[in-house]
């Protein structure tokens, strides 16, 4: 076979100019690298979101004053809407026949403290106890508050991993106290890990009952956030209708306006986030692609060098019988070997940024099977269409020419 | 028949306004075993008719008729398998890959015709053997002398056991202590019953020949036997 034996030739020649070959493959190595970082990124944003919109079932719904914004006139439009109060989940629960729950959920952000430790900024969250029935929290320890806790508005409290980490590491945190802003809770129950995204803790929340909520925290200025559980996920667009109807009569909204309040699905936010991220993948990897495509015409500019360089053993080759194809398939093993091996080193180097990245940023980042085939793919690809040029004039000189060649 | 037979063989180049007759009207035998040395000032024609005997080259006009092969009628392909199994090409710049051991250069024409790497790389250690220097098989050309050099393109010649060696001014470089060596190895090569055609400007050289042709403006001026008495070198 003399193929393979090209490929040794290739080979040999490109690691005989060790510093050259280096330089020239490094614009496909930074196009790769930025390649695959970019789509592990993107993936893991994908996937980080898509793990916590599976939270909400397939049957569950969200009401908002406002959920989704895309420009800024959308912006100051729904701003001036009035929030979703506790009366509006009354008229749901008394009227929408199709509905199974409803869990109102209010936030702010507090500092938590236990003992001399302390944790600003913590999400905390005030909701029913049916709030767990809706949004599929995994229970590590306790409970859940319970329907009595919220009547009675006690102050207890389930906690996310992050605050088990931190306050309780080796202890039982099961009726430990924290101070949550001024208040203290006893905690009842802690939640499984669930990781970070977008550099966001998750774990790092509190969640106590509405009704304290209210009294520590005041009516909630944005209002509040309403889980909606349809009965079953065939009569989900049913259900959304019947509330929309409900709260459009409770809000007094006008027959000839829209909605003052958005409603989302997992569905519809997830088919927003794959428009979204479509649209960045093709952006960002566009962009980089360039960097791959100046990395090929270097490649291609370095080969033509090289063929003219070695004019002479072309020429060498082809006097012992060296046919056409076998010098364009051994420069075309040149350039491929370049591209590929830049690729390579491309793809390793774009997942050890990825990983440098999660650890820094608390970022999801997903080094998937696409990113190492695109990674591999575009190298070659890039080898193949820059290597040809130049290979096709090795084979295309003339052997007496060629050997003469000074 | 004849090993080679060229049959009124035109070569003609078209440079711009300008046309070259190179060679005109060229016809010549040589029987396989032959020793033969083509002479013959530069210009003359004779590196034209080297090229066009090596299969380097297609002649413009004539028929070219190698070992039974009508060479005038082959593909670039086909002209590159004949040159790798019927010709061994010695050159007055020795022509080795300057990067390569000299082993490895010897093994280049058996990589084109896929002789598995084993038997490959026994053939060339027999080639090197038969110049001597297999004590020299991992040296690269710059680490040679000029002598040992032209070994090497010879044992390369010789790697694929061809019908001819056609060696092109094969001591052109060389020094004239390492040409008698050269030479000698050359008439060596030949008394081994390998059919040899040097091409020279040296009537030196090409009395070490059989038999000697004189181009001269693209024509065989003489083609003359040389007597024994007449020759270089022992035979």
């Amino acid at each position: 076979m003399v193929t393979p034996s090209l490929a040794a030739i290739a080979l040999k020649a490109v690691l005989a100019h060790k510093l050259r070959s280096g330089l020239t493959l490094l614009g496909i190595v930074i196009g790769v690298t930025s390649v695959m970082t970019i789509i592990s990124a993107l993936e893991g944003m994908t996937q980080s979101i898509e793990r916590d919109l599976s939270r909400l079932g397939p049957s569950t719904f969200i009401v908002q004053r406002i959920a989704i914004i895309t420009s800024d006139e959308m912006f100051y439009e729904k701003i001036k809407r009035k929030p979703v109060t506790l009366s509006a989940v009354e008229a749901i629960t008394e009227r929408a026949d199709l509905v199974e729950k409803v869990s109102p959920r209010a936030m702010n952000r507090a500092s938590v403290k236990y003992k001399d430790q302390s944790l600003r900024r913590v999400f905390v969250a005030g909701t029913t106890a049916n709030y767990i029935d809706i949004i599929d929290f995994d229970v590590a320890q306790g409970r859940f508050h319970s329907p009595e806790d919220d009547k009675y508005r006690r102050p207890v409290c389930f906690v996310g991993d992050a605050i088990r980490e931190e306050f309780f590491a080796g202890v039982d945190p099961l009726g430990k106290t924290l101070k949550v802003g001024s208040a203290k809770y006893t905690v009842i129950g802690v939640a499984n890990k669930m990781g970070s995204s977008f550099g966001q803790n998750r774990d790092a929340f509190v969640i106590i009952p509405l009704s304290i909520y209210s009294q520590q925290f005041g009516a909630p200025r944005r209002g509040l956030t309403l889980m909606i559980k349809a009965y079953s996920i065939d009569v989900l667009d049913d259900a959304m209708d019947q509330t929309r109807m409900i709260l459009r009569a409770h809000r007094q909204v006008p027959f000839n306006k829209g909605d003052d309040f958005d409603m989302v699905t997992a569905d519809s936010i997830l088919e927003m986030l794959n428009t979204f991220t479509r649209i960045l993948r093709f952006g960002l990897v566009g962009i980089s692609s360039i960097s791959v495509v100046v990395g090929g015409i270097v490649v291609m500019n370095i080969m033509m060098v090289s063929v003219t360089e070695r004019t002479r053993e072309i020429g060498i080759r082809r006097s012992i019988g060296a046919r056409k194809q076998h010098l364009l398939l051994q420069f075309l093993f040149e350039s491929l070997i370049l591209t590929l091996s830049g690729g390579i080193i491309g793809i390793v180097a774009g997942f050890l940024i990825a990983q440098a990245l999660v650890g820094m940023m608390e970022m999801e980042m997903e080094p998937s099977m696409l990113a190492i085939v695109a990674g591999l793919g575009i190298s070659t690809g890039i080898g193949l269409i820059f290597g040809i040029y130049p290979a096709m004039r090795a084979a295309k000189l003339d052997p007496i020419k060629a050997l003469s060649y000074e | 028949m004849a090993l080679i037979q060229t049959e009124n063989i035109w070569k003609i180049y078209e440079m711009g306004q300008d046309v070259v007759n190179a060679l005109q009207g060229v016809s010549v035998e040589i029987e396989r075993g032959e020793y033969v040395a083509i002479m013959g000032p530069s210009g003359s024609g004779k590196s034209t008719l080297m090229n066009l005997i090596g299969c380097l080259d297609t002649p413009s006009r004539g028929e070219y008729t190698l070992d039974d092969k009508a060479v005038s009628k082959l593909s670039d392909d086909e002209l590159a398998g004949i040159r790798n199994r019927e010709i061994g090409f010695v050159f007055q710049t020795f022509n080795l890959l300057p990067r390569a051991s000299a082993l490895h250069n010897v093994e280049l024409p058996l990589i084109y015709n896929g002789t598995p790497t084993r038997e490959r790389h026994e053939m060339a250690m027999a080639a090197l053997e038969k110049v001597d220097l297999l004590d020299r098989k991992d040296h690269k050309p710059s680490e040679l002398s000029g002598g040992q050099r032209q070994r090497v393109a010879i044992a390369r010649a010789l790697v694929n056991n061809p019908s001819i060696l056609l060696a092109d001014e094969p001591t052109g470089n060389l020094d004239s202590k390492t040409s008698q060596e050269i030479m000698s190895l050359v008439d060596d090569l030949h008394s081994q019953g390998n059919t040899v055609i040097t091409v020279t400007h040296e009537r030196d050289i090409a009395n070490h020949a059989h038999r000697v042709i004189s181009i001269l403006d693209g024509q065989i001026a003489t083609d003359e036997k040389i007597p024994e008495s007449r020759r270089n070198g022992i035979h």
